[in-house]
């Protein structure tokens, strides 16, 4: 059916959605607790979750354009985020048979892991773009942000997930 | 709460068609990155990226408002906490303040007193844009902020920008309505600044913390550094003007000396962009031949 063909795809891009809006939550002057705590990556949970759990909801080209619209957004070097989130994404799709119906606890652990992924390539291409080893605290900061909040964030992505896009 | 999966066959085991696509757009994605490493300021991205920041700008001039909001409630409770100490702080701020006032009346007096006698051509004064903080990168290796002024309020590339403090970084990338902000902590900035007190030279680079770093200092035998001495720009390039001021020597070692910077980048939110035309009527010899001859010209 031709609807309901447009109702999925509408509803496809919501994960999609979400990772533009995490991008943009990036450059927002949100100063977490007078800015000790660093803006956690909100586009790097919503591409592990859904590679896990809905991969046909976010396909590569929907990383890419989060990728992309982040790296612009941030002023920053081209291609940097687009590869970092696509590598996350590329690691979560393989292991996708393992964490698929795990607890949640193991989920997280897959996260982390997956975390310490990109962060190690960020801080590769950031390094050789700078031409120096750059620091590794900041990244540690935000990197470690992020996954504390994982379990948060995937108990409010499921219940979008089950919701609003495959509406059970 | 139920698990998502829970009934592992769904979804597992069918065959994945979109490996080849994230493949795909992955090595593509590399060679930007590979691309970026030898031409990070090509033209195309500066376009794209400035492009961008005007279309985002409305978006983030939405968005930062409720955030604002919240951060000055939490500052209002803080406010309402401190009153007495905070007014016993600005009242002896105050004071200190008008004898500051007094001396600076009179040294301007002098200043122009001197300025007649020795007949000097005044620096020309920079302008000024004021300018709202919309956006903040928050990126571990971006330390950046979108402002809400652009080309069309005549903001360009290499303006400094300051507030109430001190300065804060200078304009990497205008748009037509926005403009990024590299702060004085990001890697990649770098500002030629003096010592005052020691007159020394330097370039004040970031390292990503708050503490950025005196390098390539011009050594000089006598001369020590010590904490507490103040970081102006220098002016050398031409680009910003002398004097902005920046913070103090905080800590100096055998490997590494710190600045402390004077603007809090916490609570800045309006910012002033200054806009600097540094003295280009200096010509040089083979530039001048020409000119010299039609002035002898139209003279004789």
């Amino acid at each position: 059916m031709a609807d309901s063909d447009l109702k999925t795809i509408l509803l496809s891009l919501t994960p999609l959605a979400l990772g533009l809006f995490g991008a943009i939550l990036l450059v927002t002057p949100l100063r977490l607790f007078q800015g000790i705590v660093p803006t956690p990556i909100f586009p790097l949970a919503v591409i592990f979750f859904w590679s896990i759990y809905g991969p046909k909801y976010l396909p590569a080209p929907a990383t890419f354009v989060i990728g992309v619209t982040q790296d612009l957004l941030m002023g920053g070097p081209f291609g940097v985020w687009a590869s970092v989130y696509l590598v996350a994404q590329f690691v979560a799709q393989t292991q996708r048979q393992y964490f698929y119906g795990r607890d949640q606890h193991v989920v997280w652990m897959g996260f982390c892991i997956a975390t310490v992924a990109a962060g190690l390539l960020l801080w590769i291409e950031m390094s050789l773009i700078s031409r120096a080893a750059l620091p590794v605290l900041p990244l540690f900061a935000q990197m470690g942000t992020t996954m504390l909040l994982y379990p948060m964030l995937s108990l409010a992505f499921s219940s979008v997930h089950k919701r609003v896009i495959v509406e059970r | 709460m139920d698990v998502l999966g829970q009934s592992r066959q769904e979804g597992v085991g069918r065959k994945e068609t979109r490996r080849t696509s994230l493949v795909f757009l992955m090595s593509f994605s590399f060679v930007m990155v590979i691309f970026s490493l030898y031409g990070a300021n090509a033209s195309v991205f500066d376009k794209a990226r400035s492009t961008l920041l005007d279309f985002a700008a409305p978006v983030l001039n939405v968005l930062s408002k409720p955030v604002k909001w919240v951060d000055g409630r939490i500052g209002d409770v803080q406010d309402y906490v401190n009153v007495m100490e905070q007014n016993k702080q600005l009242r002896e701020e105050n004071d200190e303040l008008r004898i500051w006032m007094n001396e600076a009346l009179s040294l301007r007096r002098q200043v122009s007193y001197y300025e007649r006698v020795y007949e000097m051509q005044p620096l020309p004064g920079a302008q000024f844009t004021d300018a709202r903080v919309i956006g903040e990168t928050n990126g571990p290796y971006t330390r950046a902020m979108i402002l809400n002024a652009g080309r069309a309020q005549g903001v360009k590339a290499g303006n400094a920008v300051v507030n109430a403090e001190g300065m804060l970084g200078h304009i990497i990338e205008a748009g037509q309505g926005a403009s990024r902000l590299l702060l004085l902590t990001d890697f990649n900035s770098s500002t030629p600044v003096v010592v005052e007190g020691a007159d020394v030279e330097a370039i004040l680079a970031g390292r990503f913390n708050n503490r950025p770093q005196l390098r390539f200092l011009e050594r000089r035998d006598g001369v020590v550094l010590q904490p507490g001495m103040r970081v102006v720009t220098s002016g050398a390039g031409g680009v910003l003007p002398r004097g902005l001021p920046i913070g103090e020597v905080s800590r100096v070692t055998e490997k590494m000396i710190t600045v402390d910077l004077y603007a809090n980048y916490q609570s800045t939110d309006l910012v002033r962009v200054v806009n600097f035309d540094f003295p280009k009527d200096v010509t040089s010899e083979e530039e001048q031949a020409p000119e010299a001859a039609e002035g002898g010209d139209t003279n004789g």
